[in-house]
């Protein structure tokens, strides 16, 4: 049986999964892309604003993510935009995620079911 | 930008992070401060509040820094690997340096006198300043290289341990670096040059000509320390 990878930290790549998921839509700049985090997710999810540069800095390193530079209003913005690498990714970790929730809604129902029977 | 910025700046270089990415980082940072204070200003705020309310939002020093240190693709080559970046990197640059001087020396050799067994020997006319370009770069080599070495570890907020066994390294190689010279048997031949390292024949001139070395290529890093020390107290 192949050996299954662990999950120590369920938020593990959430981040880069909100952030690639936005960014595949359109291409976005920090502040647009915290705001549009916490309008999406009703505020359930907020993330540390300045935090966000680290993670788009190392999907950048790994060539998940594009940067350029734009003037917008006088003022220059670094924006950030998927590649197909990034792309890939995506599916990936949606993937992983999906599996993940089953995984844990299946285990919340069967608690449920296990209580009834008991 | 903000204090606050400025601190979280020190406070990655002496993490180790490579300062391309401490500015870019904070570039970013300011512009999305900015923003935020123009969101909390058109929401009624003052200005003075709405600068406190934008820094609450953009996060604490710590986590803006943990963030960027705890990833250690963003760290620098100088904390990765020292020993690459105060050993190998300096000896590779003087060494490229120095065949350049010794090429300048043998062409030099050939093209002005032809005729003498060694290129040490008076000289006059445009030679001077041929062989003097040549004399410069060799002399000033370690220098240059302990001034780059000085110059990382001022940008990169290093402690003192690896330049300074960086900076010796190559003043051992200075004082103890001879240039020999001499034509080959065959009537002639081509001059042939030579570079060794020995403390010798004089241990102490070698020694002496380190310590000169050492002092001049270590001058600006110490000023740097002392201005530090000066301007921004620990």
């Amino acid at each position: 049986m192949a050996a299954r990878g662990t999950n120590p930290n369920f938020m593990n790549g959430v981040p880069e999964l909100l952030i690639l998921r936005l960014l595949q839509q359109e291409e976005m700049y920090g502040y647009e892309i915290v705001q549009a985090i916490r309008d999406r997710t009703d505020a359930v999810i907020a993330v540390g604003e300045g935090v966000v540069y680290p993670v788009l800095h190392g999907l950048e390193r790994d060539g998940a993510l594009k940067s350029r530079r734009k003037t917008v209003n006088g003022r220059s913005r670094i924006y950030y935009s998927v590649t197909r690498a990034g792309s890939r990714r995506l599916a990936d970790l949606s993937k992983d995620w999906s599996n993940l929730m089953g995984a844990i809604q299946k285990m919340l129902t069967g608690g449920q079911h296990a209580q009834v029977i008991a | 930008m903000p204090k606050s910025l400025h601190e979280l700046r020190e406070q990655l270089l002496r993490a180790g992070v490579a300062p391309r990415h401490v500015r870019r980082y904070l570039a970013e940072l300011a512009d999305h401060l900015a923003d935020l204070k123009a969101e909390e200003e058109r929401s009624g705020r003052s200005p003075a509040d709405a600068e406190s309310a934008a820094v609450i939002r953009l996060g604490n020093m710590n986590d803006l820094s943990r963030a960027m240190t705890e990833r250690r693709e963003f760290q620098s080559w100088s904390v990765r690997a020292p020993w690459v970046m105060f050993g190998l990197a300096p000896i590779l640059f003087l060494a490229i340096a120095w065949c350049v001087a010794l090429l300048i020396l043998w062409s030099g050799w050939q093209i002005f006198l032809a005729n003498t067994d060694s290129p040490f020997v008076p000289v006059d006319g445009f030679a001077i300043f041929y062989f003097g370009v040549g004399r410069l770069l060799y002399f000033i080599a370690p220098i240059l290289v302990g001034w780059g070495i000085g110059l990382i570890a001022a940008r990169q907020r290093l402690k003192a341990i690896w330049p300074t066994l960086g900076l010796v390294l190559i003043a051992l190689m200075g004082g103890a670096a001879r240039v020999q010279a001499s034509r080959t048997a065959v009537s002639g031949g081509l001059g042939h040059i030579r570079m060794d390292f020995a403390l010798g024949p004089s241990v102490q001139g070698s020694l002496f000509h380190a310590l000169v070395i050492f002092s001049l290529a270590v001058l600006p890093y110490i000023i740097w320390r002392f201005q530090k020390v000066r301007f921004f107290p620990a």
